[in-house]
């Protein structure tokens, strides 16, 4: 029998208001034990104030959050099994790397040799060991982003609050961060992922929450989020464009639009793209280029969240808007 | 909120203040000072006799300690007090670190109890070192003669010793007042320039007012008048009313200042 994984977090109607602006309101959120939430909405959604409401960084004017099933006050400590990261970390510049996780640990009740032996553990789990001693005021933002993931891991975290930790790395480095999330939630741990990185979001995620002015517009799974998504848009080169246009009229599922940079812009999911593809081939016509330009669930977080003009000439809603392009539909 | 939570919050301040170039400066300067003080008196012939004790300074080394007091409360002492408490919550405001301190295992409260305790140690700490190096420096440099008292008595030197410690250490409550009221401003403005520099104008302009002729009331209830109670503790025989008076307002400034700094944290929303 499916058994609904432990819930670790849990914020209920949650709303904070700045002056004359909703920056949350009435937001719900859950986390599980074990599952990478992800929490995704275009800057200026709410994410990030969320994730400070969650900790206990801003007082929310209304709602409850309950962590481990108890409910959170700001002002009070954080229980020992939570841990965050919002926005760019930041640490005390006269100190070394080191310095500032030792205090930290001190902070967090660890002793003597623990703390030492908690404080090197952290280093080496985010790739900082080498440069440790080093003062952090001469630390790039990666290797700060590194050091504000070790400060999280030294609470040995059974929920952890990760507010875009990829967004200063290198490729590198964000992979091995993507290796570390995915490995403490097998572990055990909630996760709850807040990103722009929707391909980090698909690969990591169980499930989403889409955060547009406040609200939250969509949660569920990632396989809910998926069944709602558009076909995915890719821009084509052929050898013969217009009459490569003439064999999508002809093409199950393919809607084609106009790109500024030449070629055509082919809405369609993988299936109807592979036949159109092939068809293409078969009246003579070569493929240059086929570069997906929007993933699908791009596609539908931008129509979710009617992000901007490009958007509105990639992903065509299925409830028309004003500014909806002119894409051809075959048959 | 915990003692020990608030211990281990002072611990780690305490720590981190220890690192810091300008704690070290300050701490250096205090032992320095009166040596520098104390030698400038002996190679040039005139003697500040315009200053309480100016002119028993070559007679008695307790008489330079005091002289140094008599400038460190006008000067020195405000500087002291707002050098940490004014930077110490503003600092974290300064390198964004409000989310790291408070994303751990301590609450609001501990670590407002904890940083107060840290700049209220380093005021009293600095206190204690420009008192114990102006004592030295003047036993050392000029001798431990018999003090003359602002009564025209004389003091044995061990009894002159004692009245000397117990001046520095009356200036304390002031201390701790100004120490507070750097707090309040650090927390109120999230900025060290403001949180340093006003607690600094305040007491100045606490002590030119003293100066000229306002109303009685208004004269006691200033802080500054506090650090000038000590006098008392040099006439023979001694006086204290002074002392209590201003330990009072001391404290009154201390309870009000950390009362709404303490309010302000908890209410904060730390947002950036």
């Amino acid at each position: 029998m499916h058994q609904t994984p432990h819930i670790t977090l849990e914020a209920i109607g949650v709303s904070k208001r700045y002056a004359t602006h909703d920056a949350l309101c009435k937001v719900d959120l859950t986390a599980r034990c074990g599952e990478v939430h992800g929490l995704l909405g275009p800057n200026g959604a709410g994410k990030t104030t969320l994730m400070r409401v969650l900790l206990g960084l801003v007082r929310p004017d209304g709602g409850r959050v309950r962590l481990f099933g108890r409910e959170i006050d700001a002002g009070g400590p954080l229980p020992d099994c939570v841990a965050g990261l919002v926005d760019v970390p930041a640490f005390y510049p006269y100190l070394t790397g080191r310095e500032n996780l030792a205090l930290l640990a001190r902070l967090d009740g660890a002793k003597g040799p623990t703390r030492r032996a908690a404080v090197d553990a952290a280093l080496d789990q985010t790739g900082l060991a080498s440069r440790a001693d080093a003062p952090v005021t001469g630390y790039s933002a990666g290797m700060r982003q590194r050091l504000g993931l070790a400060a999280a891991l030294l609470r040995s975290p059974a929920l952890i609050l990760l507010d875009e930790p990829t967004s200063s790395l290198d490729p590198a480095g964000a992979a091995d961060v993507r290796a570390l999330v995915r490995r403490m939630a097998n572990d055990g741990a909630a996760v709850l992922l807040s990103s722009h990185d929707m391909a980090e979001v698909e690969e990591l995620c169980a499930r989403v929450s889409i955060l547009h002015d406040g609200r939250v517009i969509f949660s569920g799974t990632i396989d809910e989020l998926r069944s709602r998504a558009p076909a995915a848009v890719h821009a084509i080169r052929t050898s013969d464009d217009c009459a490569a246009r003439i064999v999508a009229t002809w093409s199950q599922g393919v809607r084609i639009g106009t790109a500024a940079d030449g070629g055509f812009d082919v809405a369609a999911d993988s299936e109807a793209l592979d036949a159109y593809v092939i068809a293409l081939g078969r009246a003579g016509i070569a493929v240059r280029a086929l570069e997906r330009r929007v993933r699908s669930l791009e596609s539908l977080f931008l129509e979710l969240t009617m992000e901007g003009a490009h958007c509105a000439d990639l992903a065509p809603a299925s409830g028309s808007t004003p500014d909806e392009p002119d894409w051809e539909l075959a048959s | 909120m915990s003692l020990r939570g608030a211990a281990t919050v002072t611990a780690v301040e305490c720590a981190k203040l220890a690192r810091q170039v300008k704690v070290q400066v300050v701490l250096g300067a205090c032992v320095a000072g009166p040596f520098a003080f104390a030698a400038a008196l002996r190679v040039q012939s005139s003697m500040p006799e315009d200053t309480l004790f100016g002119r028993a300074v070559t007679d008695s080394g307790f008489a330079l300690s005091l002289v140094v007091l008599g400038f460190a409360a006008l000067w020195v002492l405000p500087v002291l007090t707002s050098i940490v408490g004014g930077d110490v919550f503003s600092a974290d405001d300064r390198f964004g670190t409000w989310k790291t301190l408070l994303t751990r295992s301590r609450s609001r409260s501990e670590v407002f109890a904890g940083k107060v305790i840290a700049a209220m140690t380093f005021s009293v700490l600095a206190l204690a070192v420009l008192a114990a190096s102006s004592v030295v420096a003047g036993m050392f440099v000029i001798g431990s003669g018999p003090l003359i008292t602002l009564s025209g008595t004389l003091l044995p030197a061990p009894r002159a010793l004692a009245r000397v410690a117990l001046a520095w250490i009356s200036v304390l409550p002031p201390m701790i007042g100004l120490t507070a009221l750097a707090v309040a401003l650090s927390v109120a403005s999230r900025n060290s320039g403001a949180g340093i520099g006003l607690p600094v104008l305040a007491a100045l302009t606490m002590q030119l007012y003293a100066l000229v002729d306002g109303p009685e009331f208004a004269r006691r209830v200033l802080i500054t008048s506090a650090l000038g109670a000590w006098h008392g503790l040099l006439a023979e025989p001694p006086y204290h009313g002074p002392l209590v008076y201003g330990a009072t307002v001391s404290g009154a400034y201390a309870l009000v200042s950390l009362a709404i700094a303490y309010r302000m944290l908890l209410r904060r929303d730390i947002a950036a």
